[in-house]
């Protein structure tokens, strides 16, 4: 499958896991473990935006009944109530922040949890067909979105809505009639937000790209500054950088006149339905239809109907984008693993090592056998005894990398079978079969974490002399020694501090620890010096010794070494025998053995 | 505080409009006083029966809310201008000055450091200086106006009510101190749970290959818990101070309460003036607590704006010197005179008094184990890095006397893993002269072997390099590297082991196409294989930074030890299929 087409089969997936009943369905699931607090949580919510809300209908109180009225016991009520209500609005927004952040913070941490552990049950195939870039960004970014969206807005999303209600409320309550005329704004207010969020949410959207690709530049130019020096290209990256900047500002004036426009003209609503109060408020009072406590008190409360309004809109593109992320979570989460034990899955007991390959075929693809796409690998019949170590042989696309992995069950053969000392791998528990199997890629892929980590990888509880054992064995304590601590050193960020060659020799030992019956093995075409080859040649035999090895092998010695060559060409094998046979035979091998001489003569 | 003040030295080309910004937030602002003040005046014309100053009450606080309209769309205007200009300024004076700095600063740095200077630490300093300043000068006028009003009103009441501001502005203050620790440390926690993740999802099949899921997934837990620790903290620190900043303007309201009111009964105070008082309490509220956390804010930017000056402080000590001539013509004449190089926080030199004199035209090969100082010696060339000890002319100019650029555009250079940019292939090949057509494209990739692959990519040579998971093998990079110095034309080519991934029939091929493009041009060959090394005129071995031997391939074999176990050595060893050991040759 072709890159573009995992992405818009990405795409495809996302907008069919969209709405809202999934999304509401799935954060009920996550929430549910902690349903008490989430009730506790909007306790302190509703307790605390009622006591926010209480001043003005208090000072409303304050003024008819106690200065008015002259009286002062009333007045001292009324003060107790609003110190009280001060009080409870303290300890409950203390609650309510402890609890969002608490809750907020707990599921989005759940949420973590739960992606990465389906991220390891997907089958390969999955990352075949994702980009790794894009998988880690769900990890990561859209988690950071939802983050952001529970520390900045969760609990003012709440509050500000509850807010608005409860002075809605509040203003029928106190004066119906002067209610409705404050109403008369609302459908102004709901056109201008909706004009806003329309406006602004492509705004916003392009003032993330636009950052996005200047952090983007940013990383590149700074890891290929060898390449700008180099080519001496300075001026035109600061020149294009620049432009990416201007860009940006561009983008980002946008979301000011946007706001320029749009806060100011929610303002100006506030003042002029003040003065629409005031001024029937002040004629109804005047002609003693209402109190001057009642226009006061609904003035003073009319603030808390705007703010609410206007903080809404301000969290409306942090609320976007988090729906948005939530969305792509839940996508991956929908995301089958194809390669699931089944029901009745056995362990796998100790295994002797031999393989066997039953007509064995193979093609790519996703779940179901898409026949235009080419078989990878093409009845393939094959019975490798324990402890023999075979080669494979031919040229890249020809099907050695496609064999090695169905023999770790990373794939399951489109049709035939796969079967370890009788078994068919789709009988046994992937676990069993793994962990007595072994697995060297080619680049030598290391953990973060010191060198100990990484020898004691597949066995966590191997000793101490069973990591230098193994390490001595395949060659690598003498340079392990030479670090600066030893097999304590830090390898850095996939064996960053080491050079190819030792990544090498440390997989090689992480495998001789594992001491699995099977072993596979791609062997690393990188340029070493003359000693570390030498070295990384003696470590690979000691490491497949005594155990049914698979290797893809590109060094004329390793294959010399095999007891069985495999030739493949186009999923096929096309040859097998030793060294010799196949070079007696003068057919497929002996051709490549052949060019090889002659370019070596050339 | 002086990084405050040099901070602020970026609004100067933008005075005009800072001046201006801050005239229209206090034209803002007296709008913002003005209506509460006219709406407790409205009041007390309702309660006095006064129809017509009521209305005309009203018509002012319409012109009040009209003028705030106007004053409040151009400050965000012009303040959005101005904070969003000197974001550019800032970014682009970063950038240019990381472009201009030496390789030796970004060995010392992290990329994930500099990148947070230009975005994270930039996007605090421009908040500030765009909007913070206008905050706190907006926050403090409202504050004393507010308080002058309310002493005018009553000096008294005005005293207790106003004693909660500055323990506002204090705890405000100091949350932002104490949450910006524990912010900081929770983002810190947030980066290592992402290069878990990354980790992860690239050695996805490592840990299936060992059956590790259940361990990693046990690792993984514990960092993530790391993370809601101090999410915790933090949401903790923020739990404590939130309430008491928005309980203490509370107690100002019920101050104003009691004692307004009673005053009101006892007839000293007007019910207009006790409704004003209370409004601007209201007022006031957010004024105080923005006011603490632009505090906060100010602080955080001048803690950003200390390490940008890191980066914008840093001179550049690779430069062309002033008035510097472009490298003289010639053919390329290499000359090193006793070079010795030290690379910076290291103790142990990587080149010593190394004399090399390199005829314009002619291939060296330089041969030695890894660390012996080949690639060192080839980053002296392009001044990639300044010798130590020692000079290296070229053309009989030292290059650090020439313009740097000339010298630059003179010398190429291919590496074992060539880093390409994501861009198209195109633009990757014509990087060294963006103005090449079409037609020198292809001419270029066809001699660097790399033409047939390039148009079999979807987009032929319009195709994005590494877009959509295009990945292109080490192979097709290293040619595409090979054509992009090929297009440069340079006088100078180094080639650092550029053929080690391709695969057997294509290196021959790029041999032979380099056997035309060595023609004419001096070139470097950083070479770990005989079949590189034959390509040679001249071969230098190099160990521990000195030059162990130098000849041709005969006088070496019979010269230098070294030289013999390389040949011998490497030839078994060659990988089949891929490299060509010369004892095939002699089957």
């Amino acid at each position: 499958m072709t890159p573009r087409h995992a992405g818009s089969e990405l795409r495809r997936r996302l907008r069919e896991t969209g709405g809202h009943g999934r999304k509401l369905r799935g954060l009920g699931e996550l929430l549910a473990p902690y349903r008490w607090r989430v009730v506790a949580m909007f306790t302190s919510l509703v307790l605390g935006t009622a006591a926010a809300l209480a001043p003005a209908p208090l000072a409303k109180v304050a003024i008819d009944q106690g200065i008015q009225k002259h009286d002062p016991g009333a007045l001292y009520g009324v003060v107790a109530v609003f110190l009280v209500s001060a009080l409870v609005y303290g300890v409950a927004t203390y609650a309510q922040t402890y609890l969002v952040g608490w809750v907020g913070q707990r599921v989005l941490q759940d949420l973590r949890l739960k992606l990465f552990a389906h991220l390891q049950s997907l089958s390969i195939g999955f990352y075949g067909r994702n980009i790794a870039g894009v998988v880690i960004s769900r990890m990561t970014n859209d988690v950071e979105a939802l983050d952001q969206l529970v520390e900045d807005g969760l609990a003012t999303l709440i509050q500000s809505s509850l807010m608005l209600i409860g002075v809605v409320v509040i203003l029928v309550v106190m004066d119906f009639h002067l209610a409705l005329l404050t109403f008369i704004a609302l459908p102004l207010l709901f056109l201008g937000a909706l004009a806003f969020r329309i406006a602004s949410a492509g705004a916003y959207r392009l003032t993330r790209e636009k950052i996005a690709s200047i952090t983007g530049y940013l990383a590149e130019t700074l890891s290929g500054i060898r390449v700008v020096r180099a080519f001496g290209q300075e001026r035109r990256h600061i020149e294009y950088f620049a432009q990416l900047n201007e860009e940006n500002r561009a983008a980002n004036m946008r979301t000011v006149y946007l706001n320029a426009a749009y806060f100011p003209a929610v303002e100006l609503l506030s003042g002029l339905v003040t003065v629409e109060i005031l001024l029937i408020g002040g004629i109804e009072a005047i002609n003693g239809h209402t109190s001057t406590g009642v226009v006061f008190a609904f003035i003073a409360a009319l603030n808390n109907f705007f703010n609410p309004i206007q903080q809404l809109s301000q969290l409306y593109t942090t609320y976007q984008s988090g729906m948005a992320a939530l969305d792509k979570i839940f996508g991956l989460l929908d995301e089958q693993p194809e390669i699931v034990d089944s029901p009745d899955a056995e362990e796998l007991p100790p295994i002797r090592g031999e393989l066997r390959f039953d007509d064995v075929s193979f093609r790519y693809g996703t779940e179901e056998n898409d026949p235009t796409l080419p078989w990878a690998l093409r009845d393939v019949n094959l019975v490798i005894a324990p402890g023999q170590t075979v080669a494979l042989v031919g040229e890249t696309g020809a099907g050695k990398s496609t064999f090695a992995k169905l023999v770790a069950r990373f794939y399951d053969p489109t049709s035939g079978s796969v079967l370890v000392d009788g078994h068919d791998l789709r009988t046994v528990t992937a676990h069993s079969l793994r962990s007595q199997m072994g697995m060297v890629p080619q680049e030598g892929f290391l953990f973060s974490g010191t060198i100990r980590d990484n020898l004691s990888f597949g066995r966590p509880d191997a000793t101490e002399a069973q990591l230098r054992d193994a390490a001595s064995a395949v060659g690598a304590d003498d340079f392990i020694m030479a670090l600066p601590q030893g097999y304590d050193t830090e390898v850095g960020e996939r064996g960053v501090q080491l050079s190819a060659g030792q990544r090498q020799l440390v997989a090689f030992a992480r495998a001789l620890v594992a001491d699995p019956r099977i072993l596979v093995l791609d062997e690393a075409t990188a340029n070493v010096d003359v000693h570390t080859e030498g070295v990384i040649e003696q470590g690979l035999r000691r490491l497949v010794a005594g155990r049914t090895a698979i290797v893809i092998a590109h060094r004329l010695s390793t294959i010399q070494h095999a007891s069985l060559i495999l030739v493949m060409e186009n999923g096929q094998i096309v040859e097998r025998g030793t060294h010799e046979e196949l070079l007696a035979a003068e057919g497929r091998y002996w051709d490549l053995y052949r060019d090889w001489a002659e370019q070596a003569a050339a | 505080m002086a990084t405050f003040w040099r901070l602020t030295g970026f609004l100067r080309p933008y005075r005009r409009a800072t001046i201006w910004s801050f005239v229209l937030a206090f034209g803002a602002l007296i709008g913002t006083v003005l209506i509460p003040y006219l709406t407790g005046v409205a009041i007390n014309a309702v309660r006095a029966h006064k129809h017509h100053e009521l209305i005309l009450l009203a018509l002012a606080i319409v012109v009040a809310a009209l003028a705030r309209l106007v004053f409040s769309a151009l400050r965000r205007l012009v303040a959005g201008q101005v904070s969003l200009a000197v974001e550019v300024d800032l970014r682009n004076a970063l950038y240019a000055r990381l472009q201009a700095l030496e390789l030796s600063f970004f060995d010392r740095q992290q990329t994930g450091q500099l990148m947070s200077r230009a975005t994270v630490d930039l996007q605090s300093v421009r908040f500030f200086l765009g909007y913070g300043l206008i905050f706190i000068g907006q926050s403090l006028v409202t504050i004393l106006l507010a308080a002058v009003a309310m002493f005018l009103l009553q000096p008294g009441l005005a005293a207790i009510s106003l004693a909660p501001v500055p323990f506002v502005v204090l705890i405000a203050n100091r949350y932002g101190h104490k949450s910006r620790p524990a912010m900081q440390e929770a983002q810190q926690r947030i980066a290592e749970l992402t290069a878990d993740t990354e980790e992860n999802v690239s050695g996805v099949r490592v840990v299936k290959a060992f059956a590790q899921e259940a361990r990693q997934l046990e690792r993984f837990r514990h960092t993530v818990q790391r993370v809601f620790d101090q999410q915790l903290l933090a949401t903790r620190v923020q739990a404590f101070y939130n309430p008491m900043i928005s309980f203490l303007p509370n107690l100002g309201l019920a101050a104003i309460l009691l004692f307004g009111g009673r005053q009101v009964i006892h007839g000293s105070l007007s019910v207009g003036a006790f409704t004003a008082f209370y409004a601007y309490l209201l007022m006031l509220i957010s004024p105080m607590e923005t006011l603490g956390y632009m505090l906060g804010a100010a602080q955080r930017a001048t803690a950003s704006g200390a390490r940008m000056f890191q980066i914008l402080d840093q001179e550049p000590q690779i430069q062309s010197p002033p008035g510097a001539p472009a490298l003289p013509a010639g053919g390329g004449h290499v000359t090193l005179r006793g070079v010795g190089l030290t690379f910076e926080g290291t103790t142990t030199p990587a080149l010593t008094d190394i004399d090399l004199d390199v005829p314009a035209g002619q291939v060296v090969a330089l041969v030695g184990a890894m660390g012996a100082g080949k690639s060192a010696l080839v980053s002296l060339l392009p001044r990639l890095y300044d010798v130590s000890t020692g000079s290296v002319s070229i053309d009989g100019a030292d290059v650090r006397s020439v313009e740097l650029d000339s010298l630059r555009g003179a010398i190429a250079v291919v590496n074992d893993d060539p880093f390409l940019f994501s861009a198209t292939v195109h633009e990757n090949i014509a990087y060294a002269r963006a103005d090449a057509t079409r037609e020198e494209v292809v001419r270029a990739a066809t001699a660097a072997q790399a033409a047939g692959f390039i148009e079999q990519l979807p987009d032929g040579y319009d195709t994005r390099v590494g877009e959509r998971g295009l990945t292109l093998s080490g192979g097709q990079r290293q040619r595409i590297a090979i054509a992009r110095a090929i297009l440069a034309d340079p006088r100078i080519l180094i080639l650092d082991d550029a053929t080690s991934s391709v695969d057997a029939s294509t290196e021959s091929a790029i041999k032979r196409a380099l056997g035309d493009v060595l023609a004419g041009r001096t070139t470097f060959v950083i070479a770990h294989r005989l079949s590189t090394i034959a390509l040679a005129d001249r071969i230098v071995v190099l160990e521990h930074g000195q030059i162990a031997a130098d000849g041709n391939h005969d006088e070496l074999l019979e010269q230098s030890d070294l030289y013999r176990e390389i040949v011998e050595k490497g030839m078994p060893n060659q990988v089949f299929l891929t490299r060509k050991p010369l004892e095939v040759v002699g089957r």
